[in-house]
């Protein structure tokens, strides 16, 4: 933006002392080396110890210190990252890893399968309040043939035990340093194998990573990245727009043409591996099948993407995303409102004589989820079902789920990076688990027995079928793929990725 | 003097701790009625239901609201606040981290309150009768009707993106830093001796500090101005006038003196609420405070940090109110009499 037509602050304070001063601070960010990147970020990590929270919002942060086991390829298959190969028994019960061995710790110590068991195995053995050790519940011995090789051994077979090495709370961390300062204090001051080391952290404000100049991938072309905590979507559009960030994530739909319209800009909404459905109960109003049906019906998915996210968002039809493994492009579940109707006729109900249902949705928890609610009401409305919305928090959603006190509906949105089925419609409808609202066995029955399905295509062909079923029994409504803005500078070159990572060291500005 | 001074800091940190323990049982119990479920917000989408309960049970969930209290409490007398679910960090450590940056700010945004309240409500008083204090009314009330955080992103979109004059997030440019000594910013930098970084800092916090001025202000300027005309009307001010003193000497040797006495005890009510508006202004421009903390808390359901949060806001009040009865003291002679 040229100054020279404006009262430019600097020309203002220049005529003061302090302005003398001021003089002599290093450049703005507004003439950003080649070779740095400010990034704005909404999500602060709750701590650098990767493995204790199993946060979406920070995956991408965390993977610019640590590596994780295996990773995803932007198209999102398992590839080899630290861990080079890797071989998953018959039974489940058995994975066998083997390392590289040019992976080396930010101080230059080297990864060996110690770190591994470390992670994996002892820290829980110790007694440590992890999440890892929660997803990995199973496990219990690590085996270690060498420096390289190692076998985990599990005493119930885990189908995803390989998606879980490329999913949340899943990085290796250094047995070494953790031993040596302290689970706490590693919190603080981590080190990894990945191609960024934290040079400084200031909670709810930014860290500063420099490139790993030992990494054993790829070196980052951006050797210095700055990640602004930006909490505020305002603030992250200002950010961009005047200058002080040269990337930022989250920004509202309509911002998206407006910079993908504007000279120096680049703006994109990115379909991703994270889908927004309603969770469905099984009885009250909704034990009548013909009523789910019919509400599943009666939502125009296509009206709801084009009003909310400018067309973006992709409707579904089962709990799944285009791309997954058990993704079915020929199934379709219609658009239906008269169909809608003739269900709700066959069990009484009518405009004249509605059927009242609740609706639980967040505000603001997820881009148009009220809205979206609201929508969903009305076109229900149209079809003789009455919908009470509620408004609730997210710690609110939880708590109602544990005690079995969800309404009939709720608005919800579901994020799985791997988009592993198991992730998708195993824990969204597994009637044990914490995040099902479903608790009917019909559905439960089948979902859980894919659980302990090992055999990769036999799992994944249960799983489509079971996503099928689910939809028409009306157990299940999925809507939309939800999908991740963002807004950059016009000469930096990213990599997408089709599960929303955002990763630097991927990057070049051209 | 001093004994009345000291009877009146001694008589109000007697009476604070009845009110900190009130205000501690007040905030521990509404958050525990509250239905919200802060142990599944932090765990894996594959936990079962009892690897749930366990965790509630491990963090003592489960009992009742009463030992929770206890419990909580001898934690405070041992000198902690307890653990933060989010985090897994001691919550004290954490406030610790963040306090020194929101002290900055309210500091700052106190400085600018007072500037602005006190030479605007001299201005208006100087203008009396005429347009010019309409239209100074006329601002006041405009700045006052603009809740906080709406100033705080006008000024984000005019200085900071419209004249790309001031930076608006942080505390401090990417690629700048400073060795931590106190956590209070503009003092680490004296220390360090960086003067260039120490701007750089004034600079991170003018917009903030000025968006939490604005809404305490026009309050001051207001009240100042109304003393000001009832002081006006004082027979030591007409005897002032007979005696030949300029309108600027009465005011500057008699009528300030005693009009800024119930601005000054006003200042001290606003000041405090000022910690209370940090919450949006800090997550606005992402700066490092216990608001933006505390809006990440209650988010997530972590009760430790809104208690320990909940129980710095109630001793800041008490603190500044406290500074604010002494200086009153000290600046009014009658009531040190008539103690």
């Amino acid at each position: 933006m040229s100054k020279t037509s404006k009262i430019s602050r600097r020309s203002f304070v220049a005529t003061t002392a302090a302005g003398t001063a001021a003089l002599a601070l290093p450049g703005t960010v507004l003439s950003q080396a080649k070779d740095s990147l400010v990034m704005g970020w909404p999500v602060d990590p709750p701590t650098w110890d990767p493995v204790v929270r199993t946060n979406p919002g920070i995956q991408s942060i965390y993977k610019m210190i640590f590596d994780q086991p295996m990773t995803q390829a932007p198209d999102l298959k398992v590839i080899p990252a630290v861990v080079k190969a890797w071989k998953l028994a018959d039974d489940g019960k058995r994975l066998d890893l083997e390392l590289r061995d040019d992976v080396v710790w930010h101080d230059g110590k080297k990864l060996t399968t110690a770190d591994l068991k470390f992670t994996y195995l002892e820290r829980k053995q110790k007694g440590e309040k992890l999440d890892i050790a929660t997803v990995w519940r199973h496990l219990t011995d690590v085996q270690i043939d060498s420096d390289t090789k190692c076998s985990f051994i599990l005493a119930a077979p885990m189908p995803t035990a390989v998606q879980w090495m490329a999913f949340l709370a899943n990085f290796i961390v250094p047995k070494h340093h953790v031993e040596a300062i302290g689970a706490e204090k590693f919190g603080e001051q981590p080190i990894g194998t990945g191609p960024y080391k934290l040079v400084s952290y200031e909670r709810n404000s930014r860290m500063v990573f420099e490139a790993f100049d030992k990494y054993w991938g790829p070196k980052p072309s951006i050797k210095k990245v700055t990640v602004l905590i930006m909490k505020d979507v305002s603030a992250r559009v200002a950010a961009i727009q005047s200058g002080q960030a040269d990337w930022v994530p989250e920004i509202p739909i309509r911002d998206v043409a407006r910079f993908a319209g504007m000279k120096g800009f680049k703006a994109e909404a990115q379909p991703i591996t994270r889908i927004m459905l309603l969770q469905i109960r099984s009885d009250q109003g909704f034990a009548d099948k013909n009523v789910r049906l019919a509400a599943h019906h009666a939502i125009d998915k296509a009206s709801l993407s084009r009003a909310l996210f400018a067309g973006k968002a992709v409707p579904l039809s089962a709990i799944t995303v285009p791309g997954a493994p058990s993704y079915d492009a020929s199934f379709k579940f219609a658009y239906d409102p008269n169909l809608a109707k003739q269900l709700l006729a066959k069990s009484g109900f009518s405009t004249q004589k509605p059927i009242n249902i609740g609706m639980a949705t967040t505000n603001g928890f997820f881009p148009g989820d009220y809205d979206m609610a609201r929508a969903i009401a009305q076109m229900w409305k149209l079809v003789g079902i009455e919908a009470k919305v509620e408004v609730i928090e997210q710690p609110k959603y939880f708590e109602l789920n544990r005690a079995n006190k969800l309404p009939e509906a709720t608005l919800y949105s579901w994020d799985n990076a791997t988009a592993d089925p198991e992730m998708f419609a195993g824990y969204l409808l597994h009637p044990k688990l914490p995040f099902s609202a479903w608790k009917d066995m019909g559905v439960g029955e089948r979902i859980m027995k894919l659980f302990d399905t090992v055999a990769y295509d036999q799992r994944i062909a249960g799983y489509k079928d079971v996503e099928k079923f689910a939809v028409n029994e009306g157990a299940a409504m999925p809507l939309l793929q939800a999908v991740m803005t963002r807004a950059y500078k016009e000469n930096l070159k990213i990599v997408e990725y089709a599960n929303g990572w955002s990763l630097p060291h991927t990057w070049s500005w051209s | 003097m001093s004994g009345g001074i000291f009877g009146v800091i001694a008589r109000r940190i007697i009476v604070a701790f009845p009110i900190v323990v009130l205000a501690s049982i007040l905030v521990f119990v509404v958050l525990r009625l509250i239905p919200a479920d802060p142990v599944a917000m932090s765990v894996p989408p594959n936990a079962t239901r009892d690897e749930v309960e366990a965790m509630r049970r491990a963090l003592g969930l489960h009992l009742p609201i009463h030992e929770q209290y206890w419990i909580w409490l001898s934690k405070i007398l041992t000198g902690t606040l307890g653990n933060s679910i989010t985090f897994a960090q001691p919550v004290h450590r954490l406030i610790g981290q963040s306090l020194p940056a929101t002290i900055e700010l309210v500091v700052l945004a106190a400085f600018f309150a007072t500037i602005i309240g006190l030479a605007g409500g001299l201005l208006m008083h100087r203008l009396q009768g005429t347009a010019g204090e309409q239209a100074a009314d006329l601002g006041s009330t405009l700045i006052m009707s603009v809740p906080e955080f709406l100033w705080a992103i006008f000024f984000i979109l005019l200085f900071g993106v419209a004249l790309q004059w001031f930076p608006f997030s942080g505390r401090l440019d990417p690629g700048i830093s400073v060795p931590r000594e106190t956590g209070f910013l503009l003092i680490d930098c004296l220390i360090a001796a960086r003067p260039g970084v120490f701007l750089n800092a004034l600079e991170h916090m003018l917009l903030p500090a000025l968006a939490l001025a604005f809404g305490t202000a026009p309050l001051l300027m207001r009240v100042l101005r109304s003393s000001l005309m009832e002081v006006a009307q004082e027979d030591y001010v007409t005897m002032a006038r007979l005696r030949g003193l300029s309108e600027r000497q009465i005011l500057v040797r008699h009528a300030f003196k005693n009009a800024f006495l119930p601005t000054l005890t006003l200042m001290g009510v606003q000041f405090s609420f000022l910690f209370g508006g940090t919450l949006l202004v800090e997550v606005i421009y992402g700066y490092p405070g216990i608001g933006n903390m505390m809006v990440e808390a209650v988010r997530n359901a972590d009760l430790p940090i809104i208690q320990g949060v909940a129980l710095v806001y109630a001793v800041a009040v008490l603190v500044i109110n406290l500074g604010v009865d002494v200086l009153v003291l000290l600046l009014n002679p009658k009531l040190r009499v008539a103690r």
